[in-house]
Formats: C-alpha cells, sequence, structure tokens
C-alpha cells in the first residue's frame, strides 16, 4: 500500500470512528490541524483516534499527552502509522 | 404550575401540525418508533455526530422551546433508561474486545443525565439542572421536581421540563425475554382491545416550559400522586383522598386520560379506576397512538394540554369518549402494578 | 419552610460496613483502595479499587436475604446501608407511613452484571436471573418493596453527584411539607461497564489515586452505599440530631460532557447558591470535603472553584483517596463523612498528596487534627456538567 492509500485509507476510518456526517475523504485537509480546524474535534475524539489506531493499525499510544504529540494533522499521523503500523 | 409551551417527537406527526390537524399514523409492528425532523437546521453536526437517538430526540424535541423561551432556570430530564442503544453497544465492545481499547463516546453518551447536560451546554444553561430515572414514575418525579423547585421561586421562573425514552434493539430483547411484549403482531388502532399478554413498544420525547406565570398558559398542572405497590383496594382511597386534597369530586372531572396498554394481566387497574367515576365521564386511551414506555405519561400530558386548548375533537386517534370540551383532566397510568400515578391538570382561566 | 436535620446514616464501602469501622478508618488513615478481590475482569489484575470485601452471597448472608436472586450487587449494597441508617434514626416503624420518602440514585444499578446484561440484550441464551433488573431504578423499587415504604419514591441519576441531588431533593420534600422523613443516598458496585467507560475515557490512575497533587494521574473506581435520614422538626423532636442540612445549591457547568470548563462556573455557582441559602459568609465554612476525583481536570478546576469562593480556602481533603470513587453513592457517603468530621471535630487527612498542585497555592488536610467545627461542607461534580455542594451545620 503507498502513502496515498494508507491516507485515504485512514481518512475513511476517521469519518466511520468519529462518524463525522456529511464529510468526505476529499474534504479532509492533508496538513489542517485536527484539533483547531474545521472538523471541530475535541479531547473525546482524541481517545477515540486513539483507539482508530489500536484497533485498525496495531499502535498502541498510552494517554492523550502522549496522542496529543502524534494527532496533529492527517500528513502527521499517516508518516506516524507507516513507520510504526504492527498489522 | 402553568404549561408555556410545548413540543413531542412521537410515533406520531406530533412535531409538525399534522397530528393536531388529524394525521393517524398507523403502526403495524410491535415496536412504534418516531418520526424525527431532520435536525441538520438546528443541531450542529459536530454535536449531532455523536448523539444516540434519545439524546437527539431529546434535544430536537428542546430546541425550539428553547429558542421561544429565553432564561429559563433550568432543565429536568425524567427518562428510565436513557440512552440505551450506546449502553449496549458499549457493553458489546466490552465483551467482544475484551475489555481492550474501547471508543468513550457511547459510555459518555449512554448515561441517562448526558441529554439534560447537552441541552444545559447547548443552551449555555447553568441553572438548575437533574435527570430522574425512576421507572415509569421517572416522569412524574421530574414533574415534581419541577413544582417544588418552582413553588420557592417568583413568578417569572421558568424550566424546560421533559421525559425521553428509546426503542433500542436490547431493551426490546430485555423487555421481551421479561414477557412484557405481545408474541403478536398487533396494529396500534387494535391494541387497546387486544386482551392478551404483554403490550407493544414505544418511544419518544416530550418537552414542555413551566412556569409559575399564567399569563399566556396552555394548561395548569395542578397535583400529582404516585402510588408504589397498592393493594387493589388501596386505590379508591388514595383517589378519594387525592380529589378530595384538590377539592374536586369525582363528578369534576371532565375527562380521564388512561394508560391502557393491551396488556390483560394489568389493564384491569384501569378499569377499576375508570368504575369509580360516572358513566357519563369521558375517557379516553392514549398508548395506541405512542405504544408502552415508561415516561410515556409525559405523552399524556402533551395530549391533555392539547385537549384542554381545544383541540383534537373528532380526531381518528383518539379513542374512547370524547364528547366535549374538558376543562378538569387526570391522567392515569401504571406500569405491571408495581409504579401508578394520577396527573391532574385544568384549562387556565382567563 | 420547614427545617431539615439529619437523623440517621448507614454507608458501607472499602472501608468498613459500618458507620463506625468507617471511622476509624478515617482516624487511622486506612485506605480502602487495593487489588481486587471478587471484581472479575481483567483489569483486576492491573488496577486497584475501593472494593467492598464481601462477595455478594457474603453480603446476601450480611443481610439476611435468601432466595432473592434477583438482587443484584448494587440492590445489596443499598439494602446494607439503608438498614443501618433506618435503625440509627429509630424509623423502622414508620416506613409504611405515606409521610416517609425514599430518594435513591444509582448510576450502573443493575448493569452491575454486565455479562448477564451482554446476555439477554443480544438474545444470547435463556433468560438471567436479572433480566428484570438492570434498571438504575431497580434496587429502590426493590428496597421500596421490601420494607413497603408508603411515601414518595425517587431514583436519581446525575453521575458522579447523583447521591448529593437525592439528598438535595429529600431536603425539598422536608421544606415543603411533602414528607416528614426521607431516607436519601445513593448505591453504585464496581462493574466491567463502567470501569471499562473510564477507562477509555483514560482517567483510571494504574495506582492508588492521588487527589490534589501535582502528579496525579486518574481516579480508582470504588464501590458502596449510603444513605441519610432527613426529618423535618417535628418528626425528630425527641430523637438525637446528628446536624442541620442549611444549604443545598445546584448548577450545571454547560461546558462539555465529561471535563469541568477550565473557569469552573458549575462548580463555583452550585457552592454559591448553597451558601446562599444559609445566608453564611464564606469564611464561616470550616471544612469541605471535596469532589477531588484525583484526575486532573477535576482536581485543577476544583482548586479554582474553591479560590473563587473562599477567599482564604478552609481546610479539604478528599475522602476519595480512602474509598475510590463511588460514583453515585459518592456523594451521600462523603456527606456522611463530612457529618462524622463535624459531630467530632475531627479532620481526616486526605492521603497520598505528597506535592500539592502548585498554580493555586493551597493544599489539602494532611494531618488528622482536632479543631471545632460549625459548619461543614461536601461538593459533587458529575459528566453531564452535574455540580452540586451541600452544607451541613451543627444543631443550636
Amino acid at each position: 500500500m503507498n502513502r496515498e492509500e494508507v491516507k485515504n485509507e485512514f481518512k475513511a476510518h476517521l469519518i466511520t470512528y468519529l462518524n463525522l456526517l456529511d464529510i468526505t475523504i476529499e474534504q479532509i485537509k492533508d496538513n489542517e490541524p485536527l484539533f483547531e480546524g474545521d472538523l471541530g474535534l475535541d479531547s473525546i475524539d482524541s481517545v477515540e483516534l486513539i483507539v482508530l489506531l489500536d484497533r485498525e493499525y496495531g499502535i498502541k499510544i498510552k494517554n492523550p499527552t502522549e496522542g496529543r504529540q502524534i494527532l496533529i494533522d492527517v500528513d502527521t499521523i499517516v508518516d506516524y502509522i507507516i513507520l510504526n503500523r504492527t498489522k | 404550575m402553568f404549561i408555556k409551551d410545548f413540543s413531542a417527537i412521537s410515533p406520531q406527526l406530533t412535531f409538525s401540525e399534522e397530528f393536531v390537524n388529524g394525521d393517524y399514523k398507523i403502526h403495524v409492528n410491535n415496536t412504534y418508533t418516531v418520526f424525527e425532523p431532520s435536525y441538520a437546521e438546528t443541531i450542529p453536526s459536530a454535536l449531532l455526530r455523536r448523539m444516540g437517538k434519545a439524546v437527539r430526540m431529546g434535544i430536537g424535541a428542546a430546541l425550539p422551546l428553547i429558542k421561544r423561551n429565553e432564561k429559563l432556570d433550568g432543565i429536568v430530564i425524567g427518562t428510565a433508561n436513557g440512552g440505551l442503544e450506546n449502553c449496549i453497544n458499549f457493553l458489546n465492545q466490552i465483551i467482544d474486545y475484551e475489555e481492550g481499547t474501547l471508543t468513550p463516546t457511547h459510555f459518555v453518551q449512554s448515561t441517562p443525565n448526558a441529554l439534560a447536560g447537552q441541552i444545559a451546554l447547548m443552551s449555555s444553561n447553568t441553572g438548575y439542572n437533574v435527570t430522574h430515572v425512576n421507572g415509569a414514575l421517572a416522569f412524574e418525579n421530574a414533574l415534581l421536581d419541577a413544582m417544588m423547585f418552582l413553588e420557592v421561586r417568583d413568578k417569572k421562573s421558568s424550566l424546560l421540563l421533559g421525559a425521553v425514552e428509546e426503542i433500542s434493539n436490547y431493551n426490546y430483547n430485555i423487555d421481551q425475554l421479561a414477557g412484557r411484549y405481545k408474541v403478536a403482531k398487533v396494529s396500534n388502532d387494535k391494541l387497546i382491545q387486544t386482551k392478551s399478554n404483554g403490550s407493544v413498544c414505544g418511544e419518544g420525547a416530550t418537552m414542555f416550559v413551566v412556569s409559575n406565570d399564567s399569563a399566556n398558559a396552555l394548561a395548569e398542572i395542578i397535583d400529582l400522586k404516585q402510588l408504589n405497590f397498592p393493594k387493589e383496594s388501596d386505590v379508591k382511597n388514595k383517589l378519594d383522598q387525592f380529589l378530595s386534597d384538590n377539592g374536586l369530586t369525582y363528578a369534576a372531572i371532565d375527562l380521564l386520560v388512561l394508560g391502557t396498554n393491551g396488556d390483560i394481566q394489568f389493564d384491569c387497574w384501569y378499569d377499576t379506576v375508570k368504575s369509580f367515576f360516572p358513566l357519563s365521564t369521558d375517557a379516553i386511551y392514549y398508548k395506541n397512538l405512542i405504544g408502552e414506555y415508561r415516561t410515556s405519561s409525559a405523552f399524556a400530558v402533551y395530549l391533555a394540554t392539547q385537549l384542554l386548548k381545544g383541540e383534537l375533537q373528532n380526531h381518528p386517534g383518539i379513542e374512547g369518549q370524547l364528547t366535549k370540551i374538558p376543562k378538569t383532566i387526570l391522567i392515569y397510568n401504571q406500569f405491571e402494578g408495581v409504579q401508578h400515578s394520577l396527573i391532574l391538570l385544568k384549562d387556565v382561566e382567563l | 419552610m420547614h427545617k431539615v436535620f439529619v437523623t440517621g446514616m448507614g454507608a458501607i464501602s472499602s472501608i468498613g460496613s459500618t458507620i463506625d469501622e468507617q471511622l476509624t478508618a478515617l482516624r487511622q488513615g486506612q485506605c480502602g483502595i487495593k487489588k481486587a478481590r471478587f471484581f472479575e475482569s481483567r483489569y483486576a489484575e492491573t488496577l486497584l479499587f475501593g472494593e467492598v470485601p464481601f462477595s455478594d452471597e457474603e453480603l446476601l448472608e450480611l443481610n439476611g436475604v435468601t432466595n432473592q436472586n434477583e438482587f443484584t450487587r448494587t440492590t445489596i449494597l443499598a439494602l446494607h446501608a439503608f438498614k443501618e441508617a433506618i435503625g440509627q434514626a429509630g424509623i423502622a416503624d414508620l416506613l409504611k407511613s405515606d409521610r416517609t420518602a425514599f430518594i435513591s440514585s444509582s448510576t450502573v444499578g443493575g448493569m452491575c452484571y454486565t455479562d448477564e446484561l451482554y446476555s439477554d440484550a443480544n438474545l444470547k441464551g435463556t433468560p438471567s436471573n436479572y433480566v428484570k433488573a438492570y434498571e438504575g431504578s431497580d434496587h429502590t423499587v426493590r428496597i421500596t418493596k421490601m420494607f413497603e415504604i408508603g411515601g414518595i419514591i425517587d431514583t436519581i441519576n446525575t453521575a458522579c453527584s447523583s447521591s448529593a441531588n437525592a439528598i438535595y431533593l429529600g431536603a425539598r420534600l422536608i421544606q415543603s411539607g411533602r414528607a416528614d422523613r426521607v431516607i436519601v443516598g445513593g448505591s453504585d458496585s464496581i462493574a466491567k461497564y463502567t470501569v471499562n467507560g473510564f477507562n477509555a475515557l483514560m482517567i483510571l490512575s494504574d495506582r492508588a489515586c492521588k487527589p490534589f497533587d501535582e502528579n496525579r494521574n486518574g481516579l480508582s473506581l470504588g464501590e458502596g452505599a449510603a444513605y441519610l435520614v432527613l426529618e423535618s422538626e417535628s418528626a425528630c423532636l425527641n430523637k438525637p440530631r446528628i446536624a442541620e442540612l442549611t444549604g443545598f445549591g445546584n448548577s450545571n457547568d454547560a461546558f462539555h460532557p465529561s471535563t469541568t470548563s477550565d473557569t469552573a462556573i458549575g462548580p463555583v455557582l452550585a457552592m454559591e447558591y448553597a451558601l446562599k441559602m444559609t445566608g453564611l459568609k464564606p469564611e464561616l465554612i470550616d471544612y469541605i470535603n471535596a469532589h477531588g476525583t484525583g484526575t486532573i481536570n477535576n482536581d485543577i478546576t476544583e482548586t479554582v472553584a474553591l479560590n473563587t469562593v473562599f477567599s482564604k480556602v478552609p481546610p479539604y481533603n478528599s475522602t476519595k483517596s480512602y474509598t475510590g470513587h463511588t460514583l453515585a453513592a459518592a456523594g451521600s457517603l462523603e456527606a456522611i463523612f463530612a457529618l462524622l468530621s463535624l459531630r467530632y471535630n475531627e479532620l481526616y487527612p486526605s492521603l497520598r498528596c505528597e506535592t500539592p498542585i502548585r498554580e493555586q497555592g493551597s493544599k489539602p488536610i494532611s494531618a488528622f487534627s482536632k479543631k471545632e467545627l460549625q459548619h461543614v461542607m461536601s461538593n459533587s461534580f458529575g459528566f453531564g456538567g452535574n455540580c452540586t455542594s451541600l452544607i451541613f451545620s451543627k444543631c443550636s
């Protein structure tokens, strides 16, 4: 799977896990901050994202503080997934 | 305490004018699900995406009232089970993922007080906020709470008072296992006359603005009473007492609104209560409209308010006897003979 | 308006199955947060809990209940504390009166049997014994039936402030003349449901919680039940009164489903409303039993709230450092602990606060001491923004 495919797959998971109604993969920008941008994500979403990374990619993040350094924007997360995925 | 405004999302088209204008929806399965409006205009999608049905329809019913009635002094909600779908979704995750990493949204949304909290959040209401979960008396307890809140406050004080219950596969399964639903399918226009075990499963969100102020009020809630585990022989005494406490005779009640639900095991309670009143007293049912659920009496108050306003005369969905526009209404509801309630309403004298 | 007095207390938690046992534990600084013996979960291995040290069977036997196979752990705990409370108040003969009310609360209710609920809700097998026992009100209804309680019955769920609101509602039944006596409180048992819920929110500590410590990292879950008997003045003319409930306030933080706002508007208003009802100046509050969960969010915002309401913050502690967070029971359990402080003029240390939170410059009680107390406050804040504050005063 190339980077583009990983990215689109991640965006699809993002929509499913966060139940982002009316938002398409195309509408999620790669370098827009997830937590202060148009998506309107908050602290509970950051925990949902940690679950996403665990279930879909086998990546364990211990707590939201550690999560905040990784869960910046789609680009950052995709890079992290490619480096650290265990499945 | 006066009802100043109200709204209902129910298995009838009550959120629009259609129900009042004579529409009667027929439900053929034993789950009577609500007709939900589109929330896209009223609930921000960032919030809507997380809401379970109970929270969503509760907010949906509450928002127009909040918009029309500024400065509410608090929010009092009754719900036996709250967001049960989220609750069991979370539970299923616990088992299916063997207590592994779980998503918290279902957990947060499943707590029964999530609705009152969410309404407070969306309307920046830092006032009084309580959720009552006492089974089939959850709405009655919310009503009592609201009454006690208002009676020590000034005339302009007002509260959002409401009730919500949702159908999920899970609560249907659990209550089905407990023998609470009919085995055969019954359409709602036949429900009241079905003399078989169990009832059908309904849901709904009913919201009111209540206040001490009678100006432009729709109805007045005079009093309420609850009975727990009464003997059949106690009911007459309790009813005597309730009416005399309010300076009323049996003949002074214009209309009985009864919670009869087609369950042959328990409908006798309604027949007994009805038998205390003169034969000429009007009596109607409401569960043919919405099915059975723990906080269904909130819908009975909605219906009574419409009737006191002079609406619903000759409505096809009103079963029973309704010969005139009532001025005094008594609602009687009970759940499996365990939790019983009486709610007394009057029209507002101009 | 009728005055409201406390005439009875009953409680069970990880630090004791009677009020006396819990008083001893508080005096000796004994913590109940340990490795769980009865709770079955993968987290029983990795986390610590304030578990009541009896199995369900032992609790049933302890309460002389037999063949009640629909009694969940939540219900048995409630029954246990209920009996102690009515015993102390001497109201067993008055329960059937329609002037006796019972206001309880629970968050997990019968869902404490998570596996049975899973099976029933998903139609996985034959119905369990608990198929009619899952609702939050189940314990209330069963105790009402058992004792044939004759007056107003209610169950409240405002998450972690539930039983504080049960006390609040019960007090208003008496004030308004709708009841002469009310048993008020709550019960919750440790359950896979709540443990996994709090774990998913990542607010469970991996050690015994450290409320108000700079290095706190979450709460420890506990369980228990606690009930108070409240009576009107005329109903308790000839019996000992433990204290008067002089103030209560309720507010919503209106900020977030599971965290408190930075300005702590909800906690501030709840305390201010309670103070306003008593007519007391804030400096007359001698002690505060804080909500103090040990989460990053609660303890800092509660400290902000205390500094907002009080120019000089009174001595405070978190007795959750002894019992863990008992959820719906916490409000009434901690009200009872505050009443013990008031009654015996004693302040109990908040456990494990080694480095107090730097930013706000106040710290919880660090050692046992004797102090003459007149007015004490107990705070409870919950998910959904539900904040409640209670004030008890010595009877004059």
